[in-house]
């Protein structure tokens, strides 16, 4: 006797499922392209030094508010000679890429911590690659840019364009110091004199994601918002390992409450 | 034993080992090899913040290990819900994946979507075979 048979061939369910997939991995596409930040414009070069300047002008109580914030402590001592710049002076080589998302937000406390030590010029202001993760994230670019100060030397390589095109390359004494202190070859890489290097960023570039340069400048002056918190204390954290490389020079910017503190952690 | 389970146990294999490659280069920090250009960035996921278990240090494809090793167990045994479920759960886990990569890191990473392809085939064949049975 022939046996009864399902009303449903079999081959149904497994194109379901794969119908099913194929729908799942379109929704994801179109939300993807719902969800990317557009391009924001670029501010105008007097736009930029105001922002510049509203971020590196911070009362010393917020500084201390703040603290490490919520910033991630990647910050990890080295052991190496002595690593000075151009002037002899202790240097913090950055090494990072326009493109980069996570240079794009380490950038903001990194310029924030260098301001209290010397003076930047020729800052501009991009955003990191529309392509890559954290899409379009504000920032500025140290390419062209030129840092004074009495204290550090500051040397940054922008490896490469917001296209991902070449831009600069970093001289071979370099390249081994991220071979050494950047053993997971991230971006950016930040070596404090050879005293303390980290790599990638202290806060997820997600807190930027779709905003003004000018919005971030205005919540990193308010010490209760989420940016100032991850902004400020990262800057906090760069700012403890400076000092621990110019000999706690000078006393206004390392004898800070929140300074003074991180340097304990830094060991 | 019969061609499907061999297979599966085979796809089982090939994901545990594309899992073990994965999680050696996440504790080696050493690169993937795999092309970088579009959307294909295996770099871009596998540092990402989504590369582990959330709120551990374990990357998911530690977790990939562990449910290919059981697939293959599992189907060295007679044919049950046991599998269907078992390979449900990894294609949910897939698809939780696929969303990270697609939506909130715009990025594939091809040893990743292998592994993932892998799981779709087993869930493919838990899914025809547990309709076979009902069909007799």
């Amino acid at each position: 006797m022939r046996k009864p048979v399902s009303g449903t061939p079999t081959w149904v369910a497994p194109a379901a499922v794969v119908a099913a997939v194929a729908i799942l991995i379109a929704a994801f596409l179109v939300v993807r392209w719902y969800t990317t930040p557009l391009p924001l414009p670029t501010p105008s070069a007097d736009a930029t030094q105001q922002v510049i300047a509203e971020i590196t002008s911070l009362p010393q109580s917020e500084l201390d508010s703040i603290g490490q914030g919520t910033a991630s402590n990647l910050i990890k001592p080295v052991s190496g000679s002595l690593l000075t710049g151009s002037t002899g002076k202790p240097e913090v080589l950055y090494i990072g890429a326009e493109y980069c998302p996570y240079c794009a937000a380490e950038r903001w406390p990194l310029i924030i911590a260098l301001a209290r030590f010397g003076t930047f010029s020729g800052l501009q202001a991009t955003t990191s690659s529309s392509t890559d993760i954290y899409p379009n994230t504000p920032t500025f670019t140290f390419h062209g840019a030129t840092y004074t100060s009495q204290y550090v030397d500051f040397r940054a390589v922008e490896t490469k364009d917001r296209n991902q095109s070449p831009l600069q390359s970093p001289t071979a004494a370099e390249d081994q110091l991220v071979t050494r202190y950047d053993t997971s070859n991230s971006i950016p890489f930040v070596d404090f004199a050879n005293r303390y290097a980290f790599a990638g960023a202290m806060y997820s570039p997600d807190l930027l994601g779709g905003r003004t340069w000018q919005s971030v400048a205005t919540d990193v002056q308010n010490p209760d918002t989420t940016q100032a918190k991850a902004i400020v204390g990262s800057a906090n954290m760069l700012t403890a390992a400076i000092c621990k490389t110019t000999g706690d020079q000078p006393a206004a910017v390392c004898s800070g409450a929140a300074v003074q503190a991180i340097e304990k952690k830094l060991g | 034993m019969p061609r499907v389970q061999l297979a599966v146990i085979v796809a089982a294999v090939a994901g545990l080992l594309v899992s073990i490659y994965l999680t050696a280069l996440h504790y080696a920090g050493s690169p993937a090899a795999c092309p970088i250009g579009g959307p294909v960035n295996c770099e871009l996921v596998l540092m990402s913040p989504y590369a582990v278990v959330a709120a551990t240090t374990v990357p998911t494809s530690a977790a990939g290990i562990l449910w290919f090793a059981i697939t293959a167990l599992l189907w060295t045994r007679r044919f049950g819900w046991m599998q269907v479920a078992w390979s449900a759960i990894g294609m949910a886990v897939v698809l939780y994946l696929v969303f990270i990569e697609i939506v909130k890191l715009g990025a594939i990473c091809l040893w990743c979507t292998l592994a993932h392809v892998l799981v779709l085939l087993i869930f493919l064949v838990a899914v025809s075979t547990r309709s076979e049975r009902a069909a007799r």
